[in-house]
């Protein structure tokens, strides 16, 4: 999906931030996140993503610059706030940092009665959230009993159940074994069906290749870079100086093309991709 | 966690906590009725067996979780019966002045008002009794605080166990000496980690609208009359026993 065709839901324009400590957290940083679809933001640890997310749920202020949801800055009084983050959901890196009852099903609760409905409303949220992350087997065991990867979907559903326009995961794949990042991604996939937009935080290159429709690059700060998933092979420069190395699929693909084994054209997102190309020319 | 592992596995899980709660109140109502201490100790024995036989709770674990504040009281009762005095040099023991019946009927009332708590607690999970709380309107702040320790006491206990297994693996338990020198370092890394965790928590409740305080789905029981019913009949059974 290119940038272009979608109109823009969270805007950062100029944003700087540093903690009490001095530690710079933003810098001039701009970058822009467009209706319906998936983002991946890549930066090295310290490079300010988490800050990033933090001030697009409003739970940190700018010091300088705007940031804009929807097309209007953000209000940050008590309902303005109400309102961002009832469209604006984050789930953190780590799980233990949003569970805060042991039942899990009380848990996902939690923000679906802070919207205020009432709670046969937020049961049928509840319940529809749990379902949405396949765990609804688990409503009644214990947040301390499941597995990291299990708590993690459990925190997506508490997000879910209040129906964000925007989700943001910090790192939703860190920790998680193979098996359970192939389910995770099966969920995200099935929320982006759903209209929801997506916004995470990665240091997986070749993740961010094969699922993105749009790549943020950041250092120091900043948003160094922003293109097109597919128009990543264009952008060797940005990650290389962005300390980062081209998808392996890239380079496959480069390899195949020089030795005539393929032909040149669009470049695959995935081996999967380069599989039908190669399948292709033998049939040819 | 092994009153927790109890509360989930054990007969009566899907029993209402009202009527588990009508239940252990009853006897410990009774425990502070009862007459004579005899009275007392088979209200303990009718509540220890409800627990035992009734919500299958292993005699070994009622036995394990009963042991510590069973040695509390009867370390009390000893401090109650006699006291040491020092006189011209010379220690003395100085018993009770109106003998050990007093004694008796406190150690027989503990006993039975141990049972009544115990039986609540190891057939009752802490989410069912917070909700319980909650239903009988105890404050929301006391409620939030019992919320916010139960969850964080398994989150701390990894902690405590990672850390600790990280200085194990690098002999820092190796001699006394470093052991409390280990332990001294465990406790100032962990006060950290309680103040980071806590400025997590307060983020992670801002992020899903949570300014207030803390509101959940209370759990739903089936045949919640049924069983109120029932424990009132028991509880009714249990006050008579403080008559005898």
């Amino acid at each position: 999906m290119p940038e272009s065709t979608m109109p823009p839901l969270l805007e950062f324009e100029g944003v700087s931030f540093a903690y009490p400590d001095g530690e710079p957290g933003l810098s001039a940083c701009s970058l822009t996140i467009s209706e319906g679809s998936r983002n991946a933001l890549i930066g090295a640890n310290g490079a300010g993503k988490t800050t990033l997310f933090l001030h697009a749920n409003g739970l940190f202020r700018p010091q300088a610059g705007t940031v804009r949801y929807a097309g209007r800055p953000i209000e940050y009084s008590r309902a303005g706030l109400r309102r961002l983050r009832s469209d604006v959901g984050i789930v953190f890196q780590n799980p233990d940092q949003q569970l805060f009852s042991a039942s899990v099903f009380e848990d996902v609760s939690f923000g679906p009665l802070n919207l205020g409905l009432d709670p046969e409303s937020a049961r049928e949220r509840v319940e529809a959230a749990l379902d949405a992350v396949r765990m609804s087997e688990f409503s009644g065991r214990l947040a301390h009993n499941l597995s990291f990867g299990q708590r993690k979907r459990i925190c997506i559903a508490g997000v879910l159940a209040m129906r964000p326009r925007l989700l943001i995961l910090d790192e939703p794949m860190a920790g998680l074994d193979h098996a359970m990042q192939k389910d995770l991604l099966s969920v995200l996939d099935d929320m982006h069906a759903r209209g929801i937009t997506l916004f995470l935080a990665t240091h997986d290159i070749d993740f961010a290749y094969r699922w993105a429709d749009r790549i943020h690059l950041m250092t120091a700060g900043r948003c160094a870079a922003a293109f097109d998933a597919e128009d990543l092979a264009e952008n060797a420069g940005a990650l290389e100086s962005a300390g980062l190395p081209l998808p392996d699929v890239v380079g496959l693909y480069r390899r195949l093309v020089t030795d005539g084994v393929a032909a040149p054209g669009r470049v695959p997102r995935c081996v999967e991709e380069v599989l039908d190309l190669l399948t292709q020319r033998s049939i040819q | 966690m092994l009153i927790d592992q109890c509360a989930y596995s054990n007969r009566w899980r899907a029993v209402t906590p009202a009527a588990k709660g009508i239940f252990a109140l009853a006897g410990f109502v009774s425990a502070f009725a009862a007459g004579t201490p005899a009275a007392a100790l088979c209200i303990a024995l009718l509540m220890s067996a409800t627990t035992i036989f009734g919500a299958g709770i292993p005699l070994a674990r009622f036995v394990r979780a009963a042991c510590v504040p069973f040695g509390f009281f009867l370390l009390g009762s000893v401090s109650l019966a006699c006291s040491v005095e020092y006189h011209g040099g010379d220690f003395s023991i100085v018993w009770l002045p109106n003998g050990p019946a007093p004694v008796a009927r406190v150690v027989a009332r503990s006993c039975a008002a141990l049972a009544s708590l115990l039986f609540f607690a190891l057939t009752t999970p802490m989410i069912d009794q917070i909700a319980l709380f909650r239903r009988l309107k105890i404050p929301e702040t006391l409620i939030e605080i019992m919320v916010l320790c139960y969850r964080m006491l398994f989150v701390f206990s990894a902690t405590l166990r990672d850390v600790h297994t990280a200085q194990d693996a690098r002999l820092g338990y190796a001699t006394p000496k470093l052991a409390l020198r280990s332990m001294g370092s465990m406790a100032a890394g962990l006060t950290v980690q309680i103040w980071r965790r806590a400025q997590a928590l307060h983020l992670g409740a801002m992020s899903r609208n949570g300014e207030g305080p803390f509101r959940f789905l209370a759990p739903v029981f089936i045949n919640s009359r049924r069983d109120v019913g029932f424990a009132i009949a028991a509880g009714a059974l249990v006050l008579s026993l403080s008559c005898l």
